[in-house]
């Protein structure tokens, strides 16, 4: 027998105090497994929805001048630009190295024309890209599914007076609006979008693009390195995330995470009082056992170490315990939080380490002084206390 | 030389705002292989005269040497060394751990020791069987009767062949049958050499005694 046999002993022929002991730890321990579980998983569906509200990344000719801006962004000459950008790039961008992270790739071509007397921009899209890119839209009417559609932005239908159904002439070519957008508050509100093939053929500007917008899906990449791989496919061009929509979706993916710390520290708090409050109760009523042992010639030492391997032993059951019922209790708890659903639970082995430490970090914090206490009690007081 | 000496030992300790003097400049010597009893009224001092000589309480004044060794005067774990392998207790509540088995009670004082698994089980069935309880070895303490409890105590006390058992009270929670028996093994373990303290309110143990002491308000008043 060795001072350890006798912690084991203790916590295996005193069940009812050694499963509250476990308790108190696993549950804390479970509790965080289960909140970090759940906020990666919750980060990354809000990092793949937010991704897909909106393009994160967008591509512009390199150019000296500022001529047209397009939702803040310089479009650079872009009816005069010398190299502009073309379908080519379209395929450059596919082989990054992220190009899994490239949710959608929307081209476009910019162009002015005259209707009715006024200036007014016409973008060439892809319309299911485009779609899909801007989710927020409303159409009054129909999506343009044929390739003489038009799809009017809210002012510019406005200003030209135009309604769903309304012909259009441009470059001599007939044009029928298909539906007109309700008010974005963005620049799509100025725009006439068309199919970006009968743009090209209609301004004879075949595989021409003015720009392209990406979303990319950057959970577990940085938006840069996509940036920057980008970049260097397209020397010619001006790759550019847009911070605001990148700060936007890192500020609510992280605002989870703040969260579930918070509720993590209080868990772990009220783990260290149970623990604190369960080994000093137990020093005091083992104080007769505690007064024996320093009778028969035991050390402060080993007293601390016979205390120190119950609550090691506990808290290594109670992490990893805890370890499994948190990833459990996520990924039940899970589908009830997800607002958009999540179509995979995924957990870290990670988290094994982290559970079991913090465990142990509880358990040895909430034991040191107890054990001390212990260690140092007078074993006269102790035989009075018989 | 004396196996124990004590010199002008006194022991005060505070009882709200009082100061008590539960033992008074006690001076006395003990050889080996004796047989001591001390005798005396509840509160005469008895205990607190053990504990002292157990190395478990400081005296306010005075030495206490133990086979010359001024105990009172070593580092913490030296003393906690010292009292494991030269002393025993017996108490008269037994004072057994009840989670451990008979077995691993009177290995306890071993599991900080240098000896293996097989030494140790060795000396403790020896020792049990000093006690003629080797055959409850695998026993939980709360199977046994309080005669048994008590032998299992005096085998944890002898576990590592202490030189003094101090007894305070054993046979106080037995039988009169049951008492003569552990009187008996006392009787065994003097003739092997053993020096034993015993506390007790018991004249007729007085027999057993090579060396009998009185005390009354913390001094020694008899004896010889």
């Amino acid at each position: 027998m060795k001072i350890y046999s006798i912690a084991f002993q203790s916590l295996r022929r005193r069940k009812a105090k050694t499963i509250f002991l476990i308790v108190g730890l696993f549950l804390s321990v479970a509790s965080v497994v289960t909140l970090i579980t759940v906020s990666e998983n919750i980060n990354k569906s809000v990092a793949i929805n937010l991704d897909e509200f909106g393009a994160n990344i967008i591509i512009t000719p390199k150019s000296d001048q500022l001529m047209i801006n397009y939702g803040g962004l310089s479009l650079g000459e872009v009816s005069f630009n010398s190299s502009p950008l073309s379908e080519n790039d379209l395929q450059k961008i596919n082989t990054i190295k992220n190009r899994k992270n490239l949710s959608i790739i929307s081209p476009k071509l910019f162009e002015t024309v005259n209707l009715k007397g006024k200036n007014a921009l016409i973008a060439g899209v892809r319309f299911p890209e485009e779609l899909k890119l801007k989710k927020w839209w409303v159409i009054n009417g129909k999506s343009p599914s044929f390739p003489n559609n038009l799809l009017a932005g809210s002012n510019t239908a406005e200003a030209l007076k135009i309604k769903v159904n309304d012909t259009l002439v441009i470059n001599e070519q007939q044009f029928v609006v298909s539906g007109i957008l309700s008010n974005t508050g963005s620049q799509d509100d100025g725009l006439i979008f068309m199919d970006i093939l009968t743009a090209q053929t209609l301004f004879h500007k075949p595989s021409k693009l003015s720009l392209i917008e990406i979303a990319a899906l950057c959970y577990d990449c940085p938006i840069e390195e996509i940036v920057s791989q980008t970049s260097s496919v397209l020397p010619t061009a001006n790759v550019t995330p847009i911070k605001q929509n990148i700060e936007s979706k890192m500020m609510a993916v992280h605002s989870f995470e703040r969260f579930s710390i918070g509720i993590s520290l209080v868990m772990l708090v009220t783990s260290f009082l149970i623990v604190f409050a369960n080994v000093n109760a137990s020093v005091t009523e083992r104080t007769k056992e505690i007064g024996i042992f320093k009778s028969v010639g035991y050390r402060k030492s080993h007293i601390l170490k016979i205390i120190l391997t119950e609550v090691i032993a506990a808290s290594l059951t109670a992490g990893l315990l805890g370890f499994l019922a948190g990833i459990s209790a996520a990924k039940l708890v899970l589908p009830f939080l997800s607002m958009h659903g999540i179509t995979s639970f995924t957990y870290n082995f990670t988290t094994l380490p982290i559970a079991v430490l913090l465990s142990l970090f509880v358990g040895i914090t909430a034991c040191i002084y107890p054990a001390i206490k212990a260690s140092r009690l007078d074993p006269t007081a102790a035989f009075r206390f018989i | 030389m004396s196996l124990i000496e004590i010199e002008n030992v006194s022991k005060e300790y505070k009882s709200g705002t009082e100061i008590v003097t539960a033992v008074n400049n006690i001076s006395l010597e003990i050889d080996r292989s004796q047989f001591i009893t001390i005798m005396g009224e509840s509160g005469s001092g008895k205990s607190t005269l053990l504990t002292m000589l157990g190395g478990l309480s400081v005296p306010t004044k005075g030495k206490v040497l133990i086979d010359d060794l001024n105990i009172y005067a070593l580092p913490q774990n030296n003393l906690s060394d010292f009292r494991r392998e030269y002393l025993g207790f017996v108490f008269q509540a037994f004072h057994l751990i009840p989670y451990l088995t008979v077995e691993e009670n009177v290995m306890v004082p071993l599991a900080v020791g240098d000896l293996n698994k097989q030494q140790k089980k060795e000396i403790v069935y020896a020792t049990l069987d000093k006690v003629h309880l080797k055959e409850k070895s695998k026993r939980l303490i709360n199977e046994l009767s309080g005669g048994e409890q008590q032998r299992v105590a005096i085998a944890r006390a002898l576990i590592n062949d202490p030189l003094i058992i101090l007894a305070d009270e054993p046979t106080g929670n037995l039988d009169s049958k049951t008492s003569e028996d552990i009187m008996d093994i006392f009787g065994f373990l003097v003739e092997e050499g053993k020096t034993i303290l015993l506390v007790t309110h018991n004249k007729v143990y007085q027999s057993y005694a090579d060396k009998k002491i009185f005390l009354k308000d913390g001094k020694i008043n008899g004896g010889d």
